[in-house]
């Protein structure tokens, strides 16, 4: 009983802010930051990169409002446009200079022993994901990252699925022996 | 071995799952964004024009309408546009509401040259061509509109030495 606050539905946002409310593209803003954020960061590497890729998706699914043909499902037409932006942002210097950069701030709450461990696990993983083909690392995100199905991913990028099965398969390959790697560094 | 590699693996997965800090500033800088820049369709003009990509030229043959600084209490100008491909061609602006329907153009010398007669009070006006009933087209040879709330392109016309 009580109050209960309801959000509205994606659809009802687009459907307000194609009606001229652009207030309403905030809530929308707010509801899938943190998770495109999320991929964004671990695709492209650099935070300040990739909140430049997240700012400038948001800004093109608003200009492009009227080509989302199924605003129930803004979220993934979101989505793919975030994964093409993260792609032309690339490999960049962006991956370089991950290699240097340790968020203290991401380690806050983790579950290993101690944070000269956690630094050390943290900069094995970027490190490890860093050295994954860009397609490769884009299908192991989305599909273990971002949970999402193979048949998403496919509408996503474009590849298909077995391609992706394969992709991510190798990917969990690759990253294992990258880690078995810095072990022994 | 395997196991251990797939442990490893969902480490891995579970470390990549934590919540990732994002800038508590960026929906405020998107939104800043948002505010400014042209997306297709806005309240008052329910249409889509960069969905249209339909090549025409658009060329404004008048003699410089947005010229005309006369003291006269109101100016009849002639808009022309030059768009061969164009089935339909309107004008619209401030002065109609933006409603295409009261003020079409047309084509009445052919080769898609369209053609219209408005009667302005003094004043400074935005307007656009809007053509195929679906794209909006500034007034390549007229100064643009800098202060258009919609954010599709329009062009500014002073009448009667008013405004800027």
């Amino acid at each position: 009983m009580g109050i209960h606050k309801v959000e509205p539905s994606d659809a009802e946002l687009v459907r307000r802010v194609r009606a001229g409310d652009t207030g309403a593209y905030g809530a929308l803003v707010s509801r899938y930051r943190d998770r495109l954020g999320r991929y964004a960061v671990h695709m492209i590497g650099d935070r300040e990169d990739a909140e430049e890729a997240l700012q400038d998706s948001f800004v093109r699914a608003y200009r492009s409002l009227a080509r989302c043909d199924d605003p129930a499902r803004f979220g993934a037409w979101l989505y793919g446009i975030l994964v093409n932006r993260c792609r032309t942002t690339g490999a960049r210097a962006a991956r370089r200079r991950r290699m240097f950069v340790r968020d203290a701030q991401a380690l806050d709450g983790a579950a290993h022993a101690d944070r000269a461990d956690r630094l050390d696990w943290t900069d094995a993983v970027d490190r490890a994901l860093a050295r994954l083909a860009p397609d490769y690392r884009e299908a192991f995100l989305l599909k273990h990252v971002e949970d999402l199905e193979y048949e998403e991913i496919a509408e996503l990028t474009g590849a298909g699925v077995s391609a992706l099965k394969m992709r991510v398969k190798r990917a969990r390959e690759q990253l294992q022996k990258y880690l078995r790697e810095a072990e022994h560094v | 071995m395997f196991e251990r590699e797939d442990e490893t693996v969902e480490r891995v997965i579970q470390h990549l799952r934590r919540p990732v800090a994002i800038d508590a500033g960026l929906d405020a800088r998107v939104m800043r964004e948002v505010a400014q820049v042209p997306r297709e369709g806005r309240r008052g003009r329910p249409l889509w024009p960069v969905l249209a990509a339909a090549a025409v030229v658009a060329t404004v043959l008048v003699a410089r309408p947005w010229n005309r600084t006369a003291a006269s209490k109101a100016d009849t100008l002639q808009f022309v546009l030059v768009a061969p491909q164009a089935a339909s061609v309107a004008l619209v602006g401030d002065f109609n509401d933006w409603d295409p329907a009261r003020s079409p153009m047309q084509t009445a010398h052919g080769a898609g040259i369209w053609a219209t007669v408005v009667r302005l009070a003094p004043g400074r006006y935005r307007y656009a061509f809007l053509v195929n009933g679906v794209e909006w087209r500034a007034d390549p040879n007229a100064p643009a509109a800098k202060d258009d709330e919609f954010g599709t392109p329009s062009s500014v016309i002073t009448v009667g030495g008013r405004g800027s």
